[in-house]
């Protein structure tokens, strides 16, 4: 498989502030890449190294299977991206602003501007000014001005931001066209259900550096967990039966607001042993769930606490 | 040339522009008509009386013809040098410039194209504003009692594109200025804020420095075409005009050189 991106040991610093630490990421050619990683760990600097926004301190990037330095500008004809906020003259439509956008870098097909703004659902308003956009639509347009030059790698930064549920599967299945089309994308996320419906592969950073990088499944397979809900009073005598066959380790109390729950760390194709066991045991469980519990994972790996509002929905799956 | 035809298409979608050339054309209308409808309450004799023919020789013509281009010069400038600043932030403050780069265009060459456009709108803008100006002072001559005879004179008239080639070059060095400061900035409203203090402060040093601060930025450009009379804003310590012309053309392209030089050089940060 080829690799569209990688970047090898770098390093970036704002005055005493490290944000990249020895950053190592591969993207294969053709997937969709999640960029994972809370706050301030150093995404959005990778991005803006990756379009020369900014210079690395050390390192060296590949982009498209070739050396990439911040004066080969040329390179990025081929690369689109939405960088943090998406950028706009208030004054202009959207329609103006695309136009704008085509106007630099590399050249657009006529027509394109056109039918980027259906793509994104823009088309109805594309002629009203920018500046009366809510926030999901300034995000749709700076989408569509990433798609611009037919990129073969996109660059995403949080491009759910402000999006409504319909915004987000809409844009979920168009990144997973272009992906199934032979481009790669690349989509820096904090949320964790996002980037596990979207990506194939998934690289997850923390204090700017790369701290686990795999396939989706390989990290939901690692955080695979089934869990059991069971009374408090049969809680210790469900733990003390599932541990002899799955470690002890692996079985784990948690008293949760609705009640007592048992968490394996397991296969989900394990339930029915777990249900077995403990039926054996004499335990009867009220609920039983298999799902993985990337969550965790990403919180071991990344050494956050819960405090980080992005993290708290969905991280069982 | 894209990059200047989109960036001209933007300033004219952009109010601000038609703004600032407005209110340049409103003042030149206060000007004329103030003059006009009020010399004449000015006495005769006594030492006001040297106002008073000041003030009618700025609406006589041939002379109007010139006293029209400084008067465009001086507030064009100031102006121009705020709007340039306000623009050249912008695309800072807004990102634009962020988004362009990420598209792998030339970083010098966006912002010189952004200049470039400010300069023929600039020249676009001058041609009308002088003309509403030319109507202003016709008016104002109109209403004082001064005669129009000298309004076709050939001499003049054959020199007007000559003076007004002058004049855009003072007003493209002092938007190029603008933009530069606002470069450095990278701030809409610092480059607004600090082009118009290198103006006024530029202004106050002529003061106490006369012959060094001819040389610079502003000062220079204010010369680049002659001045009738120190109540059309002349300055016994200004430079002459041939001279004004070359010391402008160089703080230009030296304006354009920093715009350039420093946005090769700038992290784009947010």
């Amino acid at each position: 498989m080829t690799t569209a991106l990688a970047v090898h040991g770098l390093r970036k610093a704002y005055g005493s502030r490290i944000a990249l630490d020895g950053l190592d990421l591969e993207v294969p050619t053709g997937t969709v890449y999640g960029f994972l990683g809370p706050n301030g760990a150093g995404k959005t600097t990778t991005m803006r190294l990756l379009v020369g926004l900014i210079r690395p301190d050390a390192g060296t990037l590949e982009v498209l299977g070739r050396p990439y330095t911040w004066h080969d500008r040329h390179r990025l004809f081929d690369v689109g991206a939405l960088i943090e906020t998406p950028s706009f003259y208030p004054f202009l439509s959207g329609r103006e602003n695309l136009r704008a956008a085509a106007a630099t870098g590399a050249p657009v097909a006529r027509g394109r501007v056109d039918a980027l703004l259906t793509m994104v659902g823009l088309r109805e308003r594309a002629g009203d000014k920018v500046g009366g956009y809510s926030l999901g639509m300034k995000q749709r347009l700076g989408i569509a001005a990433a798609l611009l030059s037919d990129p073969s790698l996109l660059l995403l930064d949080e491009p759910a931001n402000g999006l409504d549920p319909g915004g987000i599967a809409g844009m979920r299945d168009a990144l997973r066209a272009l992906a199934a089309a032979g481009k790669t994308v690349l989509v820096s996320s904090h949320i964790l259900p996002e980037v596990q419906q979207l990506a194939d592969v998934v690289g997850i950073v923390a204090k700017g550096r790369l701290v686990r990088e795999g396939r989706v499944e390989e990290l939901l397979e690692a955080s695979a967990v089934v869990r059991v809900k069971v009374s408090q009073e049969a809680s210790a005598g469900a733990q003390a039966a599932l541990a002899p066959r799955f470690g002890a380790e692996a079985v784990k109390l948690s008293m949760a607001g609705d009640g007592t729950w048992l968490e394996i760390h397991t296969a989900g194709s394990r339930s029915a042993e777990v249900n077995q066991v403990l039926a054996q045991a004499g335990v009867y469980a009220s609920r039983l769930e298999p799902g993985s519990d990337l969550e965790s994972l990403f919180l071991e790996l990344t050494g956050e606490g819960s405090a980080d509002g992005g993290l708290g929905i969905g991280g069982v799956a | 040339m894209r990059l200047v035809r989109s960036s001209l298409r933007k300033l004219v979608r952009r109010p601000a522009s038609w703004v600032t050339a407005g209110l340049i054309a409103a003042l030149l209308l206060l000007v004329y008509l103030g003059i006009g409808a009020t010399v004449n309450t000015l006495p005769t004799t006594g030492p006001r009386a040297v106002g008073r023919v000041a003030l009618l020789n700025i609406l006589t013509f041939p002379g109007a013809y010139d006293g029209v281009a400084t008067q465009l010069l001086d507030l064009g400038g100031l102006f121009g040098l705020a709007f340039a600043a306000a623009v050249a932030g912008s695309e800072w403050g807004w990102g634009t410039l962020k988004a362009a780069v990420a598209r792998g265009e030339s970083r010098s060459r966006y912002m010189l194209g952004s200049v470039g456009a400010l300069v023929l709108a600039a020249g676009l803008a001058m041609v009308v504003v002088y003309g509403v100006g030319i109507g202003a002072a016709v008016l104002g001559a109109s209403l004082a009692g001064v005669s129009l005879t000298g309004l076709s004179d050939a001499a003049t008239i054959g020199g007007l594109p000559g003076t007004l080639l002058h004049v855009w070059l003072g007003l493209a060095e002092e938007i190029a200025v603008g933009f530069a400061v606002a470069t450095l900035t990278r701030s809409q409203l610092a480059g607004v804020g600090a082009g118009i203090a290198l103006f006024f402060g530029e202004q106050f040093a002529t003061l106490i420095l006369p012959d060094v601060v001819k040389y610079l930025p502003f000062n220079a450009a204010s010369a680049v075409v002659e001045r009738a009379n120190l109540a059309a804003g002349g300055s016994p310590a200004a430079l002459p005009p041939d001279q004004a012309t070359l010391v402008t053309a160089i703080w230009l392209v030296a304006a354009l050189a920093l715009v350039a030089g420093a946005t090769e050089r700038a992290e784009i940060g947010s």
